[in-house]
């Protein structure tokens, strides 16, 4: 009996200290997510982007530059694809701890100012810790909303039309700047004659090119809080490419749906497709024939409608170590060893010293260049101001209606009008 | 009463003392199993309970995640009645419900007919068609469906040998959903396990008995086989069909997380989720968990009611 006590109470005892080391390590966890400093002066901040394994693999090459120089401050990477990042930071975010420095772009400028997570980068600038001079073609006004500087632009991208060099040259046909639409339509009309592909893998659901369109125009796709054009203009837009998805001009929705991940160029669907100037690497690994860049198709002959966009750089308002952040972020935009390291993963570097710094060698990076001094010497680059809040839940809606114009799901009155009613909605968000 | 009159006949100190020992030791005994417990009534306290008391409180708000909610009475439930999406969502999530549940099934009692049936490696037979179970929920899975269900691959190729010229299904929004269907079906094994279990439980002399009185094997199965396994079947159809209701992984993987294209995989639980975790709507988010959670308990109310009719337990007959 006495024995058989006592082992009850040890048994006890273990349960309960088994619960409490459950307990305990839950605290121990809570307490690391913070990056907060520890005894010997060194302080931790959390650095997260997304991207593909290329970006990856240069950034962490960058940050150990930058420990090697800050001894004293040490990061933290976090990294993963671009719908996955805005997922996790937005969960991040409204718990109150998101990374102290990440990656940004356009359409979230407002969304996270409204939501009071950045910080605002002027303060830190004006104290010092990072400076805001040198920046090209005046890319800085990209990540300024109401005065403040709440992002810092790390490179300059714009949207541009990647062709397939070897159908381009075997139908004959030539991309020139200031080509109309037109002029494009009728390119890919020969395209298609001769070789039997597509021109296009689906131009129509792809809301940055529509506001370039727009643009030319005289319009936007956003203005500061709504949308910048009307359900009928859309109707219009949407009607045209179903048009030219039936004749066969546009490639078949449903073998771009299979190819996927890989895109519909370089899976030889198409002969064109429009994206980002930096992201034409992707085609070379994918695809098997050659990829240049070629001019936006115009509406007057002139302008593109084109603007330097930007991947840009914040950290988190709530952030321990505003000042590490600020001398973080300012090493990653000024240092032209971190230029050498990164090139035009991210567009063509955002300051002087990186842009001097980073010679490209490869065809690639240099078409990059080639084609955004080209577009900057035929003077028609406008501007970019950031997008509305709920920006990025309207730019999926719009891939995914225009998919279904495309599939001949949805009727494109039907689908602007959905459109509108989720911008609504998102814009309210 | 009598004890209590009986104890100061004992010996004193002996037997009283036991009753009191025992049960302070039986409340120790608690006490150690609670303390054991502990863990996982903690987790279930903060992981489900509580956030499933919270979600309900949602429903009824409109909550971003960044400002708190505000109380907006019934309005999510009313604009997600009319909302297209979610009407789109629900025809998606009924059609693959009352497609694939009812075929698996039959896959899954065929099967388990024929290895019901003594012959040599049997077992490596059952472990085979078990297999896919084990893994047919894993992310590679979905990828090697979107692979076979593509153009010009094993699907397509087969398909055009008996004259139907569709192309592959992942890219096309009128048959997507079928490889979806495919996907369950093919993880037959787990009720198939069941069922066998079921087989073997039924007494040979019934099938005896009918033999000698004429019966055929149709017949015999189904006079005597299907009324006796009747409550086995009952459990893998409640268990199938809750189960059905509640896919995610092989629309979300196979869609290549859009579940499109065009809407067409979007089930209940994507578009809970895209709703949540991409547009941020929680209160919305949160009214559809909970009207799903009602169908689907309504769903299972109906079950029950109706194996009445249908349901065959053993105590009855005798």
């Amino acid at each position: 009996m006495q024995q058989g006590r006592n082992v009850e109470r040890r048994t006890i005892l273990k349960a309960a200290g088994a619960s409490l080391a459950v307990a305990g390590l839950g605290a121990t966890a809570t307490a690391c997510g913070g990056g907060s400093g520890s005894g010997n002066g060194t302080v931790t901040i959390r650095y997260a982007w997304w991207g593909g394994e290329p970006r990856t693999i240069a950034i962490r090459k960058t940050i150990a530059l930058f420990e090697k120089k800050f001894p004293k401050i040490k990061v933290k990477p976090e990294f993963t694809d671009y719908e996955a990042f805005w997922e996790k930071f937005q969960t991040q975010a409204s718990g109150g701890n998101p990374p102290d420095v990440f990656q940004n772009a356009v359409g979230f400028l407002r969304k996270y100012d409204k939501r009071g997570v950045l910080l605002d980068l002027k303060t830190q600038a004006d104290a010092g810790n990072l400076s805001l001079e040198n920046f090209r073609n005046g890319v800085l006004a990209n990540g300024q909303v109401d005065g403040k500087q709440i992002a810092v632009p790390v490179g300059a991208n714009t949207m541009a039309l990647v062709i397939d060099l070897k159908a381009f040259e075997k139908a004959g046909v030539e991309a020139r700047f200031g080509w109309t639409w037109d002029e494009y339509f009728d390119a890919l009309q020969t395209i298609q004659d001769k070789l039997k592909i597509a021109g296009d893998t689906g131009y129509f659901s792809i809301m940055y090119l529509y506001d370039l369109y727009l643009r030319q125009n005289g319009k936007a796709f956003f203005t500061d809080t709504d949308l910048g054009f009307t359900q009928d203009e859309l109707t219009q837009w949407w009607e045209d490419g179903y048009k030219r998805v039936r004749s066969g001009l546009v490639a078949d929705p449903k073998k771009v749906e299979q190819v996927k991940p890989k895109s519909a160029l370089s899976a030889g669907l198409a002969a064109s497709e429009f994206t980002w100037d930096n992201f034409s690497i992707r085609y070379e690994g994918e695809g098997e024939s050659d990829y240049g860049l070629a001019p936006i198709p115009t509406t007057d002959g002139k302008n593109t409608g084109q603007y330097l966009g930007s991947l840009m750089l914040s950290g988190f308002s709530g952030t321990k170590h505003p000042e590490e952040v600020a001398q973080f972020i300012d090493f990653m935009v000024h240092d032209p060893g971190v230029g050498e390291i990164m090139g035009y993963d991210r567009g063509l570097l955002a300051t002087t010293e990186q842009y001097e710094a980073f010679k490209p060698t490869d065809p690639n990076n240099k078409g990059v260049a080639a084609y955004e001094e080209e577009v900057a010497a035929a003077g028609v680059l406008g501007r970019i101001t950031p997008h509305p809040s709920g920006a990025d839940v309207i730019e999926a809606a719009f891939l995914r209606i225009g998919g279904e114009v495309a599939q001949g799901k949805t009727k494109p009155a039907d689908a602007a009008k959905a459109l509108f009613s989720e911008a609504k909605a998102a814009f309210a968000g | 009463m009598t004890l209590v009159k009986e104890a100061p006949a004992r010996p004193a100190g002996q037997r009283p003392a036991a009753p009191a020992a025992g049960r302070r030791g039986r409340r120790r005994e608690n006490l150690a199993g609670y303390l054991f417990m502990s863990p996982w009534i903690a987790g279930f306290l903060l992981l489900t309970a509580g956030p499933m008391i919270a979600s309900l409180y949602y429903a009824f708000t409109s909550y971003n995640l960044f400002t708190p909610p505000q109380w907006i009475g019934l309005d999510n439930f009313t604009t997600m009645f009319q909302d297209p999406r979610w009407q789109k969502s629900v025809e998606v999530t009924l059609t693959y419900v009352v497609v694939a549940t009812p075929l698996k099934l039959l896959l899954a009692l065929g099967v388990a007919l024929l290895l019901a049936q003594k012959r040599r490696g049997q077992g490596l037979y059952r472990a085979a068609f078990y297999m896919p179970s084990l893994i047919g929920a894993s992310v590679s899975v979905g990828f090697v469906w979107r692979a076979l269900f593509s153009d010009d691959a094993v699907v397509d190729r087969t398909q055009k040998i008996f004259g139907l010229d569709v192309g592959g299904w992942i890219g096309n929004p009128d048959y997507v959903i079928y490889s979806l269907v495919a996907l369950s079906i093919w993880q037959f094994g787990a009720p198939m396990v069941i069922f066998l279990a079921g087989l073997k439980q039924v007494p040979q002399e019934l099938y005896e008995a009918a033999e000698v009185d004429g019966a055929g094997p149709l017949r015999r199965f189904w006079n005597i086989t299907l009324p006796m396994i009747s409550p086995v079947l009952f459990f893998n159809v409640l268990l199938e069909s809750i189960h059905a209701f509640q896919v995610f992984g092989s629309a979300y993987v196979v869609s290549d997380t859009r579940c499109g294209p065009a809407d067409a995989t979007l089930v209940y639980t994507c578009y809970l989720y895209q709703k949540g975790f991409k547009e941020a709507q929680m209160g919305f988010a949160s009214a559809m968990a909970w009207t799903l959670v009602i169908a689907v308990a309504l769903v299972t109310a109906v079950l029950f009611w109706s194996q009445k009719k249908w349901v065959h337990y053993e105590e009855a007959a005798k």
